[in-house]
């Protein structure tokens, strides 16, 4: 066996037991990593604009560290260049000078503090960078299909040398950090991928021509880096798949020479992934179903002797732990699993997979990345807030009896935080069921139903903390006063508002929520009141069931409540599915032949509808005014406060948790 | 439904054709301005043709997203063709698309254009409103065979400015010439 930084035992835990697989150890070139666990490098913008690594960046990585118990824990990418052209990111790391070696030292010493492996990346982000600069870099000046990219202009073989150079610079100042692992990065896009594709490669040099020749600049960069490493082990990130047969991309027999050459090269450890930005299909949405991706590391294997690791959609233990023990994968990493629960594996080393709050999968947090905005989570309201002592469940000074009305994803959440602070704290909802309106959307198609792991998630945690429940009672004014309790948090949901116009009174009218539970009859063609995506999702719903649906919303852009790294999802399946979205519209009548649909500028369109499902929303202010009455301490949160999304909802409730 | 089709669709048209004379009218505008700032020595011919090459290429990058070899080199050239129809149409005019003999050509017919009565209504020449026109087709499938690695090409046969009572460009891949 090779050199084990840190002794790790994981034998008297459960966790261990149920996933054999996931902890054992493996050796990467001379390193013995204890477990097969990694947090894959990802971007934050947590650093400051020049680069150097700040407290927020160093907090984030500390807390992915202690979830890794043991494994590789990896910061994200630096780049290399004064010029910033190898820049992607605002907020990324920089390593082009030695005065940013203190910074990376205190990301490295950080990842020590946990007891894990330290590592670190190169990611010069070729034609998807220079950020901050007016053209990027690339093989071949070839146009991107996104508009958002800097032109790219053509590396010369000096630019080639230059940029090896600053990757070797580059790799000095992080072994000086104190980085046990150094990883290129060649996905998505960037500088690496940009040679090896013959999408973006239309060199005739000695750089370019057929897959050996479009290998030369990674091969020689590896040789380089290996010669400069030592015993430090070396792995790399190249697509098994790059998703681009509809430019002229590789094929997947060329990514596999990509990958034996990148072996023979003296690569340590392969990092499978697939598709690039540009791809035109999804690859790590919910749409796409877990596990999806396992071939291409089977693929890789069959290629390879060194160790495979792969991230992509493996969000739940077993899958990874079933691929290692059938041999088709030897390392399981994660990157959105851990944004949203930092400590993943170490809840499930632990034996408590019910304490896992599960990433959802919406890419909120890509989707900020590439808007100039800091990392966030969609429902981890604490993601990128780890440095700031305002977010921390700390005990409340006061124990309070807190009445919390909905059972929903913004009052669990409430529920379980101010549980954990000491509160005694009551959930009352009318219905039988935990959930609120998460029910009903986790019914919708197209992996909506993961929407509902944020309420096993919450409700594991309320039990643990002591949380009471009381399902099937409606909280009347006259319980309020009965019960008088400290503080009374309503998130009793959205009232959803039938409009003015005349004809939503009619019969044929029906809620979004009687019909994803099947209670209603729903004719065959249909109108959907309401263009956000509880619109959405209902229209989807009832596309797939055969029917003619078209969405009527008020909102100049449909989705407006969905990220656009997800919103695109949506679009394709609604037009998949034919159904018309008029947008900045409101329904001026519904009559026996259907609806009157009339434009922001007065023009009106006849849709027939059998059925008008309505979706549209508004505050509830239900119970408001007798808590007031009686000096009770009130917080509205989630829909009931302005109706929005479930990320909304987590992030309410979480904050008025932690200040009650 | 007490919705009168008549009324709905006429009022929209209009609305259409209002939009369409802006359009033509506010890039004429633009370009008095910018001959004015430049000054007499600026040639006007060189000023709208380098318009029409900005929006050309401008444009071809708005449309990649929809370019791609998934149906070989016919399907892309039939895309590029359907784009030009498209754009064309939007700004009022009328046109067809037309196989040629060899399945790697298309001809392209504006059967109607209201851009040269505009070009002649803000004293602009048929030779800067044709010159125009060719260039910013050009820029914009530059912009995609850059993008996809082709070669493809287009040249004018008929053209309305010149008098020919249609314009007919011919779109072809040179290697199956």
């Amino acid at each position: 066996m090779g050199t084990l930084l840190f002794e790790w035992n994981y034998s008297s835990y459960p966790g261990a037991e149920k996933y054999p697989h996931l902890f054992k150890p493996i050796q990467v070139g001379k390193l013995t990593i204890p477990n097969r666990i990694k947090y894959a490098a990802t971007e934050d913008n947590l650093n400051g604009k020049d680069g150097f690594v700040t407290d927020a960046g160093v907090a984030y990585l500390r807390e992915r560290a202690k979830g890794v118990v043991g494994g590789l824990c990896v910061m994200q990418g630096v780049y290399m260049d004064e010029k910033r052209q190898g820049q992607g990111y605002v907020g990324q790391a920089a390593a082009w000078d030695d005065k940013f070696i203190p910074g990376l030292k205190r990301l490295a010493d950080a990842i020590h503090e946990q007891k894990a492996v330290a590592g670190c990346q190169l990611m010069h982000c070729g034609r998807v960078g220079a950020i901050e600069t007016e053209y990027c870099q690339g093989p071949s000046p070839v146009p991107q299909r996104l508009r958002i990219f800097r032109p790219v202009q053509e590396m010369t073989k000096a630019d080639i040398k230059q940029c090896i150079k600053e990757h070797l610079d580059a790799t000095e100042r992080l072994l000086k950090a104190g980085f046990d692992y150094l990883e290129i990065s060649g996905i998505v896009g960037y500088l690496l991928s940009n040679f090896v594709s013959s999408y973006t490669n239309r060199r005739t040099d000695e750089y370019g021509g057929d897959i050996r020749g479009r290998m030369r600049f990674v091969v020689e960069l590896v040789k380089e880096v290996k010669k400069l490493c030592g015993d430090v082990p070396v792995g790399i990130r190249l697509c098994a798949d790059e998703l681009l047969d509809d430019v002229g991309g590789n094929t997947p027999e060329e990514s596999m020479i990509t990958y034996e050459m990148s072996e023979e090269a003296g690569v340590d450890v392969m990092s499978v992934t697939a598709g690039w930005q540009e791809s035109i299909y999804p690859v790590i949405s919910r749409d796409i179903p877990m596990g999806s991706w396992l071939h291409l590391a089977e693929r890789a294997k069959q290629h390879l002797t060194i160790p495979v690791s792969m991230a992509y959609r493996l969000f739940t233990p077993d899958l990874p732990n079933k691929a290692i023990g059938e041999g088709k994968l030897d390392i399981w990493e994660m990157c959105r699993p851990m944004i949203a629960d930092p400590l993943m594996p170490k809840k499930v080393l632990e034996g408590r997979e019910g304490e896992i709050r599960p990433c959802v999968a919406c890419n909120v947090c890509l989707a900020r990345l590439f808007r100039d905005a800091p990392m966030t989570c969609y429902i981890n309201p604490v993601c990128a807030h780890e440095w700031d002592p305002k977010y921390e469940i700390k005990p409340a000074e006061t124990s309070k009896i807190v009445m919390i009305v909905g059972a929903g994803p913004a009052g669990l959440e409430c529920a379980w935080v101010a549980a954990e602070r000491g509160h005694e704290v009551h959930v009352y909802d009318k219905r039988e069921e935990m959930g609120g309106t998460i029910i009903e959307a986790s019914k919708a198609p197209y992996g909506d139903d993961e929407l509902y792991g944020q309420i096993r998630f919450a409700r594991t945690m309320c039990e643990k903390n002591g949380v009471e429940f009381h399902l099937g009672t409606e909280v009347t004014p006259e319980l309020i006063e009965e019960e008088m309790p400290d503080s009374v948090v309503l998130a009793t949901g959205p009232k959803y508002s039938k409009g003015a116009a005349p004809g939503f009174d009619r019969e044929n009218v029906v809620s979004v929520l009687d019909v994803l539970n099947g209670e209603v009859q729903v004719g065959d063609n249909v109108v959907v009141w309401g263009n956000m995506k509880p619109g959405i999702g209902v229209a989807l719903f009832l596309a797939k069931q055969g029917k003619r649906v078209t969405i009527v919303g008020r909102e100049s852009k449909l989705g407006k409540d969905v990220n656009p790294s997800f919103l695109w999802r949506y679009v394709g399946y609604l037009r998949q599915n034919k159904v018309t979205a008029y947008n900045d519209c409101d329904i001026e009548e519904i009559s026996d032949e259907g609806v009157t649909v009339v434009t922001y500028d007065g023009y009106r369109i006849p849709v027939k509808a059998d059925t008008v499902v309505v979706t549209e929303r508004e505050a509830n202010p239900a119970l408001k005014d007798v808590v007031q009455e009686n000096s009770i301490e009130l917080f509205v949160i989630g829909d009931a406060l302005v109706p929005r999304n479930l990320s909304s909802a987590v992030h309410d409730g979480y904050r008025i948790g932690i200040r009650i | 439904m007490a919705v009168d089709p008549e009324k709905e669709i006429s009022s929209l048209w209009r609305a259409l054709q209002g939009s369409q004379g802006a359009t033509r009218r506010t890039f004429y505008q633009m370009r008095r301005a910018l001959l004015e700032i430049a000054g007499p020595d600026a040639n006007p011919l060189d000023v709208g043709v380098r318009a029409w090459e900005i929006v050309g290429k401008d444009t071809g990058k708005s449309y990649l997203p929809r370019m791609n070899l998934l149906k070989g080199i016919e399907g892309l050239m039939a895309s590029v063709a359907r784009a030009y129809q498209g754009l064309a149409t939007t700004n009022g005019a009328l046109v067809k698309i037309d196989k040629g003999e060899n399945p790697k050509e298309l001809f392209i017919t504006w059967e109607r254009c209201p851009w040269p009565t505009s070009a002649k209504e803000h004293g602009a020449s048929m030779k800067e409103d044709l010159q125009g026109c060719d260039t910013y087709l050009q820029a914009f499938l530059d912009e995609v065979n850059a993008f996809l690695g082709t070669n493809l090409k287009i040249e004018t046969h008929k053209a309305i400015p010149r008098g020919d009572g249609v314009c007919v460009r011919r779109l072809y891949n040179p290697e199956d010439k």
